[in-house]
């Protein structure tokens, strides 16, 4: 159990804000996530790697339930955020999903202008309690994307006619306007261009001040770019848990050492 | 047995003989070697078989259609004007010396006359109609002398085009059979020519469809042009009355009937478009597969039920329902004096709509799982509940679509014909109220050509006008609507 001893060592300093306890994942027989625990911070980003189809965006979308849409998909284990464990009877996944925002590997603007499109959440949450209330919500959410300067002039164009990069921080500028505790990341940066990816990085890290963030990524220097913790995924076990330096720099488990320098993955 | 079947038989019995002949041929000259021949034996006799056969049997097609045509104009000419009675046209009079000319033909097959007394046959001496009423062709009235010798021209004309035809198509089998016999050499590339036959073939049927579409086309302008010589063009487009009258004087305005089409339809789509939908929405976002597996196919089960069917339902059932809710007076439902027979606006809108619910939800179900999902995730990701999303992202972006599959009901509606006969009624008119019987374009060409019709007067030709108006509204919104669904789809490629 050398990976829970690596996770204690590090806890306590910080607030945790999701706690995960012995996650099982299947899809039908497929068995995707095995026995995954996890302790994430608040205010800090943490960086899930691992080979692909390790599991990892898998164990993202239990987070926010997500999982939940997909039929043959079933969770057992316990998750708790903030103490509450999202996967009981009472909790409705719409709320938690307001409360845990996501963020795609393909930037998804809805087919509306770039206004409604970040307006969206406050409206359906009623975050509003009238149009200037709604405007400042928006151009706040957009500060926060990073993206105000260059849409302010063309709120009402649709979301869809901008470049990748630009489509992605909207998202993220949507995501980020209802409000969440944890903004969750899945490889957002993968459909994008390299200057456009380092907009997003750096956006990433102006989001940690107010979230707990979770980000899945492919690319080590990204990993290590962005993230305080990092979370190595392998086969559907999570093999490593730590600070994301430790990791990239002194890894403890033999497979988090072969990919890391590329060996396997 | 005709010339004519003579005459395809012999080319197929040639052909066949062209296949063994010229494979046979490639080997012998190959020295019984078939690796020196540049294609495989089959080919050499394919090839021959078809050099035998398609140029004769093109040749036979095109004369078949071509003579009867240029007999008629010959003959045409030399019918004088006087023999055209009042109100008639010379159609009518050729039509019976096509008779006359037939039923002389029958004279001689059956025996009763031989070919040289029938030459000789005159109206004064010999009773024309009872002799061919004895072979069973019916002649409408006496035979007049000019119409006989017309007839007698009409069949040495015939007799003298088959003959040509034979002149012509047997020697060119025989060229074809004999040049690709000869050609059957190891050096000849039998297997490219049989490569180039075959896509003519496909090529062929790929355009009979098309070449199809423009025969019809055509053949309803010049029936309709027809009819606009016959018939004011202002009144059919811009009268306000349907009444065709047989002896002649008709009103024959399409806008009643256009109101009467264009309002069932709208009742219809006002039934199908809201529960298609919904249904589509069902399957392809709320359903689990096996609900899915199950209902769908279902669904497309009934987009396959004949339309007749749909009409008997009308007729026998919705019909009568509707009449014991709004008629009957105090033994109704209602108590209501409103409706007073089954065949109603409203019973063939609401049959019609029964019908069209499958067509849409199909086409729907598929607009709507063109819809990516990241958008769905997107929505749900935020937050929003399922009708939530489908009301603020999913439908939105699938609007053009489902407007396209609106569009393409719309247009199966105008067209439909069988639930119309049997549930709205014949009566023409412009009235609001849908518990009215009511008829459509559909229904009125099928009476103006059904019973005794003669192509000749304007309420029979009527129908052609009708039609090619109908065409070209269900051609226009198809266009419309593929545009609009093609456009949409492009958006998420
Ligand atoms: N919707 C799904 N239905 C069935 N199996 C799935 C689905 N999504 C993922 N999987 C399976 O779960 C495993 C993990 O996938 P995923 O979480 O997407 O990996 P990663 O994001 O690390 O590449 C894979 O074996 C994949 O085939
Ligand atoms: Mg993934």
């Amino acid at each position: 159990m050398n990976d829970k001893n690596i996770m204690e060592s590090h806890m306590g300093t910080t607030a945790i804000k999701i706690s995960a306890r012995d996650v099982q994942v299947y899809y039908g027989d497929n068995h995707a996530i095995k026995d995954v625990s996890i302790d994430i911070e608040d205010k800090t980003v943490t960086a899930f790697i691992g080979p692909s189809g390790c599991g990892k965006s898998t164990f993202l979308r239990c987070l926010n339930r997500m999982n939940d849409t997909i039929d043959i998909c079933k969770v057992t284990g316990s998750i708790r955020i903030d103490d509450e464990d999202i996967y009981d009877r009472r909790v409705d996944p719409v709320q938690l999903r307001a409360k845990v925002g996501m963020v795609f590997q393909k930037p998804n603007p809805f087919p509306k202008s770039i206004y409604d499109n970040v307006a969206y959440g406050p409206r359906i949450h009623g975050l509003a309690q009238n149009k200037a209330d709604l405007d400042e919500i928006v151009e706040r959410a957009l500060r926060r994307g990073a993206i105000w300067n260059e849409v302010k002039d063309r709120l009402q164009s649709p979301g869809t006619g901008l470049s990748g990069g630009q489509q992605q921080r909207l998202c993220i500028a949507r995501a980020v306007a209802t409000e969440p505790e944890v903004l969750l990341m899945d490889e957002p940066c993968s459909a994008l261009d390299p200057i456009a990816t380092a907009q997003v990085e750096e956006l990433i890290d102006e989001l940690r001040q107010s979230f707990s963030v979770v980000i899945v990524t492919h690319s080590m220097q990204q990993a290590a770019r962005v993230s305080q913790k990092t979370a190595f995924f392998h086969l559907g076990n999570m093999v490593e848990y730590g600070e994301t330096g430790q990791i990239f720099t002194t890894p403890q488990d033999p497979r988090t050492e072969s990919y890391i320098t590329g060996r396997i993955g | 047995m005709s010339t004519t079947s003579l005459l395809v038989i012999a080319i197929l019995i040639l052909a066949t003989l062209g296949y063994f002949l010229a494979s046979k041929r490639a080997i012998s000259t190959a020295g019984g070697d078939r690796r020196k021949l540049h294609s495989l034996p089959v080919y050499y006799g394919s090839n021959a078989a078809m050099f035998t056969a398609i140029p004769a049997l093109g040749v036979l097609l095109i004369w078949l259609l071509a003579q009867p045509m240029l007999v008629e104009r010959n003959i045409l000419s030399t019918i004088p004007d006087k023999l055209i009675p009042e109100g008639s046209s010379i159609g009518l009079v050729m039509s019976d010396v096509r008779r006359v000319a037939d039923g002389l033909e029958v004279v001689v097959n059956t025996g009763t006359l031989s070919q040289n007394e029938t030459l000789k046959l005159d109206t004064e001496q010999t009773d024309i109609r009872a002799l061919l009423a004895g072979v069973g062709a019916a002649v409408g009235s006496d035979v007049q002398p000019e119409v006989l010798e017309a007839a007698q021209n009409y069949r040495a004309q015939t007799k003298m085009g088959q003959l040509w035809m034979v002149l012509i198509i047997v020697p060119l089998a025989l060229i074809g059979f004999a040049l690709s016999v000869l050609a059957a050499k190891p050096t000849f590339r039998a297997r490219n020519t049989v490569e180039r036959g075959i896509l003519a073939l496909l090529v062929l049927a790929a355009s009979l469809a098309i070449l199809t579409t423009i025969g019809i086309v055509f053949s309803m302008l010049f029936e309709s042009i027809n009819f606009f010589k016959l018939h004011p063009w202002t009144d059919f487009f811009f009268g306000g009355s349907w009444a065709p009258n047989f002896r002649g004087d008709s009103d024959l305005s399409i806008l009643p009937l256009l109101w009467g089409t264009i309002y069932i339809s709208i009742i219809a789509l006002i039934v199908a478009v809201p529960v298609g939908l919904f249904a589509a929405i069902y399957l392809s976002e709320y359903a689990s597969p096996r609900v899915r597996a199950f209902a769908k196919p279902l669904l497309e089960i009934l987009a396959g039920i004949p339309t007749i069917v749909y009409g008997l339902f009308a007729l026998l059932t919705v019909g009568p329902a509707l009449v014991r809710v709004f008629g009957r007076g105090e033994e109704g439902l209602l108590g209501l004096e409103w409706m007073s027979g089954a065949t109603a606006v409203l019973t063939a809108g609401l049959v019609m709509g029964i019908m069209l619910i499958p067509f849409v939800s199909s086409l729907s179900d598929d607009i709507i799982n063109a819809v990516p999902q990241s958008l769905r995730d997107g929505s749900l990701g935020l937050g929003a509940t399922p009708s939530e999303t489908i009301r603020q992202v999913v439908l939105p972006a699938a609007l053009p679509g489902i407007v396209g599959a609106v569009l393409l009901a719309a247009s199966r509606a105008i067209g439909e014909t069988m639930i119309v006969v049997l549930g709205a009624g014949a009566i023409a008119k412009f009235s609001a109220n849908p518990l009215e019987a009511m008829t459509t374009i559909t229904t009125r060409i099928v009476s103006q050509l059904t019973g005794d019709t003669d192509f000749a007067s304007p309420e029979t030709l009527v129908a052609f006008a009708l039609g090619l108006t109908l065409f070209v509204l269900t051609l226009g919104l198809n266009v419309i609507a593929l545009y609009i669904v093609r456009k949409y789809r492009e958006q998420y490629d």
